[in-house]
């Protein structure tokens, strides 16, 4: 019985061993492939931020209601939290009624019938988080937080500022279109890209990746003042 | 002895189970899920009693003797742009302009905001009589259409009719009367305001997606359409979900999912292995049994 009871104690630790070994190792395996689904993109990382600086410019008055004339183009985008510095092209809806995006990667672009950059409404900017092969110009976008800011260089050299609210994951088929193209009583600015797991039977993201901003301004009215 | 391996046995298995579980766990707990708390909704503040000189106007949160907001100087026809307002009981109070902000105000109304509403309040009627009118602002407008309002704060004129275009918004409107919102066709139109002596042409400009309130104004010898911009959204709003924009070059390769499947079919195997020696073990140590 002890002698038995020896041999046990020597050979069980080896069989036990294996089997923890092996749980650990498909354990791994789990997270990975979890890691893996859960975002195309979190995987790789993130990488340092190209330094970019805020543009020198005249600030725009906050958005009036009286406002009369129209607001100047919006011709540059900057966002000094994720190193963005893009010149902005146009978009339009394609040919099936949905939003057009950038030819390019490597640039953003305004939406034209939405709101223009520092007027009353929404500033849909639309751009791309990689293309066949490297980063898109919203690479970043999703690590964007409340209070980073976000300068439009209009035709007029005026920049308009606008702090990050939120910043939301939502899944292609529930794309919250009232928040995005709806109306606002204030100028706001709502950046959109891909994000989430990545389909490769399909060549799409199955998410995007929005941020929401508000103008702020010199005007800005502050509490108790 | 051997129910006690046994218990062993599970309960490091247990372990791993848990593990997995709470690994998982964390993966969904660290999802990117940001938000932050957006305005609750707005306010803004206006000066439309024609013979009444400039005021200080004062928010105040209710209960709270220090002001949240002050504006300096308003006059005649000034409308503040919105003020965004955490929902709960507000007061709105207007001293004659430069007044000690201590002294007793001319007149006051409390103003309760909603969560995504908006309001107007607004001074308005003769300076005897001023009253701090509640107007609630309207944020939205029906799929290809402007939507418009009328405020008439003139004196002179104590009935306008107002038209956008060919749509009556008016017909003999008090002075310090507003109209309810109405939809009116988008684009450029002109809008005439017409008293008794006076009027007033606007070429305006009203997209489909924005709503607009218009202010019929005293100017010294006629009258002046004063176009807010309640709310604007996009002209058309594009079909379909989320817009395309990515390719995937930054996403991992197809293939990585193998390699993971493979890792966990490798780990289950060598587990596998190490039961069965592991009950082989046991069967040698007890051979009777």
């Amino acid at each position: 019985m002890t002698r038995g009871r020896h041999a046990a104690r020597a050979s069980r630790p080896a069989g036990l061993r294996t089997l923890l070994a092996g749980s650990l190792v498909a354990l791994g395996g789990l997270t990975g492939l979890a890691l893996n689904m859960r975002t195309g993109v979190s995987a790789g990382p993130a990488g340092p931020v190209p330094h970019v600086a805020a543009p020198r410019g005249r600030a725009a008055a906050l958005a009036s209601a009286s406002q009369s004339g129209r607001v100047p183009a919006p011709l540059f985008l900057v966002i000094p939290a994720i190193g963005v510095r893009t010149r902005l092209v146009q978009l339009g809806t394609a040919g099936d009624g949905t939003l057009e995006v950038p030819q390019h990667a490597d640039v953003a672009g305004w939406y034209t019938a939405s709101a223009r950059p520092g007027a009353i409404g929404p500033a849909v900017i639309a751009g791309h988080v990689d293309s066949l092969t490297t980063r898109g110009v919203f690479f970043l976008l999703r690590s964007l937080r409340p209070g980073d800011l976000v300068y439009v260089v209009r035709a007029d050299v005026s920049v308009v500022r606008f702090a990050i609210t939120a910043v939301k994951l939502y899944p292609k088929a529930g794309f919250p279109a009232a928040a995005v193209y709806g109306p606002v009583p204030y100028a706001a600015i709502r950046l959109i890209t891909c994000g989430g797991t990545f389909d490769h039977s399909t060549g799409h993201y199955l998410s995007n990746v929005v941020a929401f901003g508000d103008q702020v301004g010199r005007a800005k009215p502050r509490p108790g003042g | 002895m051997k129910h006690v391996r046994l218990t062993s046995a599970l309960s490091a298995f247990r372990h791993v189970l848990a593990a997995c579980a709470l690994s998982l766990g964390l993966l969904s707990i660290a999802a990117p899920a940001t938000s932050a708390a957006t305005p609750a909704g707005w306010l803004r503040l206006a000066h439309l009693s024609p013979n009444t000189p400039a005021v200080d106007v004062y928010l105040y949160a209710f209960g709270n003797s220090h002001a949240r907001v002050v504006l300096h100087h308003v006059s005649y026809g000034t409308v503040s742009p919105y003020l965004p307002a955490p929902a709960g009981v507000y007061t709105v109070a207007m001293r004659p302009a430069g007044a000690a902000s201590s002294s007793a105000p001319v007149l006051s109304t409390a103003v309760h905001v909603h969560a995504a509403d908006a309001y107007t309040v607004a001074g308005m009627g003769p300076a005897k009589g001023l009253r701090l009118q509640v107007l609630k602002d309207r944020l939205t407008s029906p799929p290809g259409h402007a939507m418009v309002r009328v405020i008439q704060a003139s004196m002179r004129e104590h009935l306008v009719t107002i038209r956008a275009g060919t749509d009556l918004i008016g017909k003999n409107l008090a002075f310090a009367t507003a109209t309810s919102y109405q939809p009116v066709s988008h684009g450029r139109l002109t809008v005439r305001a017409a008293g008794e002596t006076e009027h007033a042409l606007s070429t305006l400009t009203l997209d489909s997606g924005t709503i607009h309130t218009l202010v019929v104004l005293d100017e010294p010898g006629h009258l002046r359409i004063d176009n807010l911009t309640d709310a604007a959204g996009s002209k058309f709003q594009p079909d379909g979900g989320g817009p395309a924009t990515g390719l995937g070059g930054t996403a991992p390769p197809r293939a990585s999912s193998m390699t993971w499947l493979a890792f966990i079919a490798a780990g289950l195997l060598l587990a596998m292995t190490g039961l069965i020696r592991f009950r082989r073990d046991r069967r040698t140590e007890f051979p009777m049994r």
